[in-house]
């Protein structure tokens, strides 16, 4: 089959572009699908994430998957972070560094990610992103990845891809598992039918986690919440047919016209962010527990 | 008094970077059978670069659901962790104890509005 991806931008309409490229290619069995970027006018780069995530799951069917017609400025983007060489395209050399690779991990690659956002993060928005935002954001991310390996159950792995947009003093960073979404994790644990937007709504919520038994948790979310906050960036979460978003201290839930495998996180930081995030705490070693 | 035994976390979990969950547990493992034979401990952060709520979870949140407040605070300590670290670890146990106190409150109503509609 042949798809004509339209613009895809790191909104929720970009999000549901990736939604109707998933459903339409559902049936999609030891066939081939060529993605056809003709009518792609602008993509985020950060986008490879959820992306790659939905053609993974294409392959995943015995699919041979084919990328052409790149308009020549979103190729040179896509080879810079290498998602295209996922596709036969060669690689560009990113000089300035601006760039989050494309990468695809697995669950268990969990030293590879963390050798991946040492790697990375080096010279983004740095000198201008201090010490105490860029260690602040690190574990942000590492939040966010932990929550792919406990709760998505994607045997596709995890996906991540990013943009350092040095003008703009903003990264962008989106992390996309493949697996069975927030709505089902918390469907299976509230044992109700919760929609998806109402399932992101509640895992938002401090404390609320779905890992039963003996672990409490429910931190992660909520100090990414604070910390976008604080930072005057942006929080996206596109999972199944729920979409949330955060910035400018205003929150926004909307449902999509389409399923969207998984969950894409995208966390965005105002490099620039001079604030002291190294606080004065009245907690001590002594009164801690 | 006895000297507290040391559980270096940076040993432990291999490295610097303590972010994920099975490393937590794997600390939560060194030190429940401690507190179980009502030794004291005291965990020692010290080179730990990277620490994450869900590493806590796992290694010292957990602990609340077994050991009572009081019994914690006599036989753990904590040690060389970073200033900066140290409220995450007061939230962590504050969830943890609100959590053992009632696990299932969560799973109160959750709203009209949320449930399923057709279309999905």
């Amino acid at each position: 089959m042949i798809y004509y991806l339209p613009t895809i931008y790191s909104n929720e309409e970009g999000y549901e572009h990736l939604a109707e490229l998933s459903k339409e290619t559902k049936g999609l069995l030891a066939d081939r699908l060529e993605l056809n970027f003709s009518r792609v006018g602008f993509f985020d780069a950060n986008m490879a994430a959820p992306l790659g995530a939905v053609l993974a799951r294409v392959a995943d069917d015995l699919n041979s998957v084919e990328i052409v017609d790149v308009p020549p400025l979103i190729e040179r983007i896509l080879r810079k972070n290498r998602f295209l060489t996922h596709y036969r395209y060669e690689p560009l050399d990113d000089s300035n560094r601006t760039t989050m690779p494309f990468r695809r991990l697995q669950l268990s690659d969990e030293g590879l990610f963390e050798e991946y956002v040492k790697r990375e993060l080096r010279g983004k928005g740095i000198p201008r992103m201090s010490e105490g935002l860029g260690k602040v954001f690190k574990k942000k991310v590492f939040e966010v990845y932990q929550n792919a390996v406990i709760h998505s159950g994607s045997t596709l792995g995890i996906f991540v891809c990013g943009q350092f947009f040095p003008q703009k003093q903003k990264l962008d960073l989106t992390i996309t598992d493949a697996g069975i979404g927030i709505r089902e994790n918390v469907r299976r644990f509230l044992r109700a039918k919760i929609s998806s937007v109402g399932a992101i709504r509640w895992a938002l919520k401090e404390g609320h986690t779905t890992k039963e038994g003996s672990q409490p948790g429910g931190l992660g979310l909520k100090f990414l919440h604070e910390f976008i906050q604080l930072n005057k960036g942006r929080i996206q979460i596109a999972s199944r047919f729920g979409f949330y978003e955060f910035r400018k201290g205003k929150e926004t839930f909307e449902k999509m016209a389409a399923d969207l495998p998984g969950t894409s996180v995208t966390i965005e930081i105002n490099t620039g962010d001079t604030a002291e995030y190294c606080l004065e705490s009245e907690v001590t070693p002594e009164n801690v527990l | 008094m006895t000297e507290p035994i040391i559980v270096r976390v940076f040993d432990i979990a291999g490295g610097p970077i303590c972010v994920s969950a099975e490393d937590g547990q794997r600390i939560h493992d060194k030190i429940a059978p401690l507190l179980r034979e009502g030794k004291k401990v005291a965990l020692s952060f010290e080179q730990v670069e990277t620490l994450i709520s869900a590493f806590l979870n796992a290694a010292i949140g957990q602990l609340y659901g077994e050991f009572s407040e009081e019994y914690i605070r006599e036989l753990v300590s904590v040690r060389d962790m970073d200033p900066d670290d140290l409220p995450i670890l007061k939230r962590v146990i504050e969830n943890a104890k609100a959590y053992f106190r009632d696990p299932e409150r969560f799973k109160q109503a959750i709203g009209e509005e949320n449930i399923n509609d057709d279309a999905e």
